[in-house]
């Protein structure tokens, strides 16, 4: 009792030994700021100069003309706008609700030390290898109907008309995301379920606990904040979805694929409405920083003080 | 934009000789890049850069021959032209975007009509009418109908280059045999065949409608044919009411017979002609016919050369009963044209470049490639072509054409293009009617 | 570690090695035959004789150059990472000020900002500072935008120094340079690697960049290769695939010598 009480005065006489010594060991505003100079100029001032930019009408070609709130009335009226922001919702919807159980599934699996495991991960990472860019192009051309797999498996795929019709491309759309982002989170997964302590099985072993109870009564429980850090990443990667649908659809067919990032695009690039672009560039910025702020909430990453520092 | 990108792919074969070249030095600059800013573009042209002009094409197997007259006339010139390109695919997006930057070239690359419409209006260019001034040949010895695509307001802003590509009504002769039937001279006999060759479980039309503007020709056609050109000139024109008329419900109505009577198969949203996939169809026998630009000869050609030598037939777009078109009506890119930038500071030298563009040293370097320029001495050359007797064709049916529509899409102002394509997908797949149709082309911004 | 086999994953991981081994299979056989047998016997059948010349036309079609700007565009954006990162870190990690906290924040904000809302003012700025056409202008934007989840994955690694140790170093009354050097930079190595990782795949697999950014052959990288391949010659499906395949050879080289390292990359972009 004693000797912990000693310790402790100990540690406090420490920490203000540590804290009068402050101003030397601890670093400065400088060290911040070279990377906020660079972030303030190639991300904070695009980000300004999209909200200026959205109450102007701009083609490209001359100088961006003020219009005041001319792009924000046509968005609000836009029908696309809206069907965009739903297929945006719908398609990052689509991606947790497949890769999720999918992904468990296989990182629990994988998190045995088997041989022929290692095989099969290798085999499993390699979509993860591929770019979405690569990943969109090789499918496209797997997808073809007349001299794709579609063409050989015509009880699967019937006429093969899968990028004609919306619920096809969603469809196309949320597999071709899966394909691709699957093995990252099954990695992550995989990662979570060796962490989960032994001893947890073991006990429930004695408890008569089966595979499955053991799954849904440990495995799952204790993966909740891996659970939380892979949702958050594929929410991330639903929003930021672009490649993909350029590739795959161009947001066709019409524009039921439309996305918002991609009908962003459009607007600017395409059709050389950057004022208009603009505006719904900033609905996206607005979105993703209410879903940042979820995130971070939900995480705690904005803890500046970690428990390890404890002063 | 897209129906012109589509004659770079057709070419593909040869392109990869030209990027071979640059390979080199670009290793060079990619280096330095890393660390330094320097390496500019190659479309970087510095209007500063005493001496030189810089001609951006669009970027394809076609840059040979654009090569070939950049070092001719390098060879007598002081001021030295630099050939900048840009892939097909992005060409009109990119040239939108530095047109008015330092980067701009002095003479570009362009479809006439809409494709250049903005850039007129924003002042960007200069009226070529003191170069035609100083040598008249630069508007005479080209055909009308064809100058007059890039002339804006009275005032002419472009000079043919590389060739002209009407659409065409192209067929697989074995499977038009085989079904006993000949090409339609008539919509109705086109409505027929499409029958028969149902019925020997034949798509009877290759369509790649996910590229979207092979369905825009039928509109183009259809529209022209039952209509002559001044429906669509009076739509462009500003006047919306043009597409509620009665020709146009007509045409639509003509357009949905055909989709209804299984012409176009149902998978026709998931085929492309940019990946090869419709052209596949006409040459492996599995569709009978198919209606593209000109270039789906040289597409046909590349990958499947023994059926184009012995299988691949072409004929003129159905005449429609009861329509107001005329018959030798034809539809598609009516050139490619060269435009020149205002502020180029070397003028003369740009006007001098101009004027190989009705050389017989052109003119002889286009047959060579599969383009067919439409200068007043192409029909000299035309036995040297590869293939005579399609130039011959073609040639014909402009020079007889009293009207050659633009394609709609470039006639258009570029802001236009996405809204139209995404309409005639929409219209042809069933999820647009006639009237919603309407409504939407009434809704594109004509200037 | 169960102790029971589990059948379901087992039979689902079968499943899944199917849906990826089967594209993998098409694609490898695909490009080692010529583009009629392709179209002819279709994509699932076995080719009837080999070649590499698919290989050898996309490296004549300016793969060889692409591959190289890839690889400037990714050195370049991790040496910047690198650079600028870790310093950051540190200070919002042990640093007092008031104004850190809103440094941070800033950052934090800025992780689901998607590339493409700023990607027309980035056109913008690019072309007003010179750099349109230029790796240079696809460098800097893409480096920008890796540093708010480097830097969150970098500060989650330096929290994890314990106290004591940055208490015993104040006590020899070592500076925060000297601090940073001796204590911070090597006891958070996982952390960078795990940045490194993130970042050149970030810079590796970027696109939308490149392609709104660049034009012209020399500046092309190997992202926007692929796509221009694809829509000029997407006809020839053995080509273009041969080009997707060579695409990730040298993620798969380092991922054959470094799968470890890589591996605990990827999930420690997951995982923090």
């Amino acid at each position: 009792m004693t000797s912990l009480t000693a310790t402790l005065a100990a540690a406090v006489e420490r920490r203000r030994a540590v804290r009068s010594g402050v101003g030397a060991t601890r670093p400065g505003l400088a060290w911040a700021v070279p990377a906020t100079l660079f972030f303030t100029l190639f991300a904070i001032v695009p980000l300004v100069l999209v909200a200026v930019l959205s109450f102007t009408g701009w083609n490209g070609i001359g100088s961006p003309q003020w219009t005041g709130l001319a792009n924000w009335t046509a968005l609000w009226h836009d029908p696309v706008m809206l069907k965009s922001l739903w297929l945006s919702a719908l398609l990052t919807t689509l991606g947790v609700v497949v890769q999720t159980p999918i992904s468990i599934l296989l990182g629990v699996w994988a998190a045995g030390h088997q041989r022929n495991r290692a095989v099969l991960l290798a085999i499993y990472f390699v979509p993860l290898l591929l770019s979405a860019t690569a990943v969109s192009v090789l499918w496209r051309a797997l997808l073809d109907p007349n001299f794709g797999i579609p063409s050989e498996a015509g009880w699967l795929f019937g006429d093969g008309n899968l990028l004609g019709t919306q619920s096809g491309s969603i469809g196309v759309l949320a597999f071709v995301g899966a394909w691709q982002w699957t093995p990252l989170h099954t990695l992550i997964y995989q990662g979570g379920a060796r962490a989960v302590p032994q001893v947890l099985y073991q006990a429930a072993a004695i408890d008569g606990a089966g595979t499955v109870r053991q799954f849904f009564h440990i495995t799952l429980p204790q993966l909740r904040n891996t659970i939380i850090t892979s949702m958050v990443l594929m929410v991330v990667g639903g929003l930021t979805t672009f490649d993909t649908v350029l590739i795959l659809t161009q947001g066709g067919p019409g524009t039921d694929t439309t996305i918002s990032a991609y009908y962003m695009y459009q607007q600017g690039f395409l059709s050389f409405d950057f004022g208009g672009a603009s505006a719904i560039a900033l609905v996206l910025v607005v979105i993703a920083t209410l879903v940042s702020l979820v995130m971070v909430r939900l995480t705690g990453y904005d803890k500046m003080n970690s428990t390890a520092e404890g002063l | 934009m897209r129906s012109s990108a589509s004659v770079s792919r057709s070419r593909t074969s040869r392109n990869r000789v030209v990027r071979n070249r640059v390979v080199v030095s670009t290793l060079a600059c990619a280096l330095v890049a890393g660390v330094t800013a320097g390496c500019g573009s190659s479309g970087g042209s510095s209007a500063s850069s005493s001496g030189t002009i810089h001609i951006l094409v669009y970027g394809d197997t076609g840059n040979t021959v654009e090569k070939q007259i950049v070092d001719t006339f390098n060879k007598t010139s002081k001021v030295k032209a630099v050939l900048d390109t840009i892939p097909g695919a992005n060409y009109q997006q990119k040239l939108q975007t530095i047109i008015n930057t330092p980067q701009a070239p002095d003479v570009f690359f362009n479809w006439g009509g809409g494709s250049i419409a903005p850039f007129v209006k924003a002042g960007l260019l200069m009226p070529l009418d003191s170069f035609i001034a100083a040598d008249p040949q630069l508007k005479s010895d080209f055909l009308p109908s064809v100058f007059n695509t890039a002339v804006i307001d009275g005032k002419a802003y472009g000079v043919p280059m590389r060739g002209t590509q009407p659409v065409l009504l192209f067929d697989n002769k074995k499977v038009l045999a085989d079904a006993g039937i000949t090409p339609p001279a008539t919509w109705d006999q086109l409505i027929a065949d499409v029958q028969t060759l149902k019925a020997k479980g034949k798509t009877p039309i290759a369509l790649g409608g996910g590229d979207q503007w092979p369905t825009l020709m039928w509109f183009e056609y259809l529209y022209d044919r039952v209509a002559g050109p001044g429906l669509f000139a009076k739509a462009l024109g500003g006047d919306p009411s043009a597409w509620a008329s009665a020709d146009s419900q007509k045409a639509l109505g003509m357009l949905k017979q055909l989709v209804d009577a299984g012409a176009f198969g149902s998978n026709f949203d998931s085929v492309k002609f940019t990946d090869g996939g419709s052209p596949a169809l006409l040459a492996k026998g599995k569709a009978a016919f198919e209606l593209m630009g000109s270039w789906e000869y040289a597409t046909e050609k590349a990958a499947n050369p023994d059926f184009t030598k012995n299988e691949l037939g072409y004929s003129n777009f159905p005449t429609v009963s009861g329509g107001t078109g005329d018959p030798n009506d034809v539809v598609g890119n009516t050139n490619n044209f060269y435009s020149v930038l205002k502020n180029t500071k070397h003028p003369d030298a740009v006007a001098q470049f101009l004027k190989l563009m009705y050389s017989d040293e052109f003119v002889k370097a286009q047959l060579g490639i599969g383009n067919l320029p439409t200068t007043t001495n192409t029909q000299q050359f035309l036995s040297t072509s590869t293939d005579p007797a399609y130039d011959t064709f073609q040639y014909n049916l402009v020079k007889q054409a009293p009207s050659f529509q633009l394609s709609w899409d470039q006639a258009y102002p570029p802001a236009a293009t996405t809204a139209m394509h995404q309409a005639v997908q929409q219209f042809m797949d069933g999820k647009m009617d006639a009237a919603a149709f309407i409504k939407a082309m009434q809704g594109l911004p004509t200037s | 570690m169960r102790h029971r086999p589990n059948y379901l994953a087992g039979f689902g991981s079968l499943i899944w090695l199917f849906l990826v081994g089967l594209p993998l299979y098409v694609m490898l056989t695909a490009t080692l035959r010529t583009q009629s047998d392709y179209s002819t016997s279709g994509p699932l059948s076995f080719p009837t004789h080999l070649t590499l010349q698919n290989y050898l036309d996309d490296f004549s079609n300016g793969f060889g150059r692409d591959f190289l700007n890839t690889i400037v565009v990714t050195l370049s954006v991790v040496a910047i990472v690198l650079l600028v990162v870790p310093p950051l870190a540190y200070a919002i990690v042990r640093s007092r000020h008031r104004t850190m906290s809103t440094v941070f924040r800033i950052f934090l904000l800025g992780l689901a900002i998607p590339a493409q809302a700023v990607i027309v003012p980035m056109f913008y700025v690019i072309s007003k500072a010179g750099l349109y056409d230029n790796l240079l202008g696809i460098i800097l934007p893409t480096a920008a935008f890796c540093l708010p989840i480097c830097t969150l994955i970098l500060t989650g690694a330096m929290r994890d120094i314990t106290p004591d140790l940055y208490e015993a170093m104040a006590v020899d009354g070592a500076s925060p340079a000297r601090v940073f050097r001796q204590l911070v930079v090597p006891l958070s190595k996982g952390g960078l690697s795990t940045i490194v990782v993130f970042a050149a795949l970030q810079a590796w697999n970027g696109f939308l960049f490149p392609l709104v950014l660049t034009q012209s052959d020399s500046t092309r990288v190997i992202t926007l290769g692929l796509f221009n391949f694809q829509t000029e010659h997407g006809v020839d499906v053995p080509a273009l695939l041969s080009a997707v395949l060579l695409s990730m050879l040298p993620i798969l080289v380092v991922y054959l010598f470094a799968r470890r390292a890589l591996v605990r990359g990827l999930m420690g972009v997951g995982g923090k």
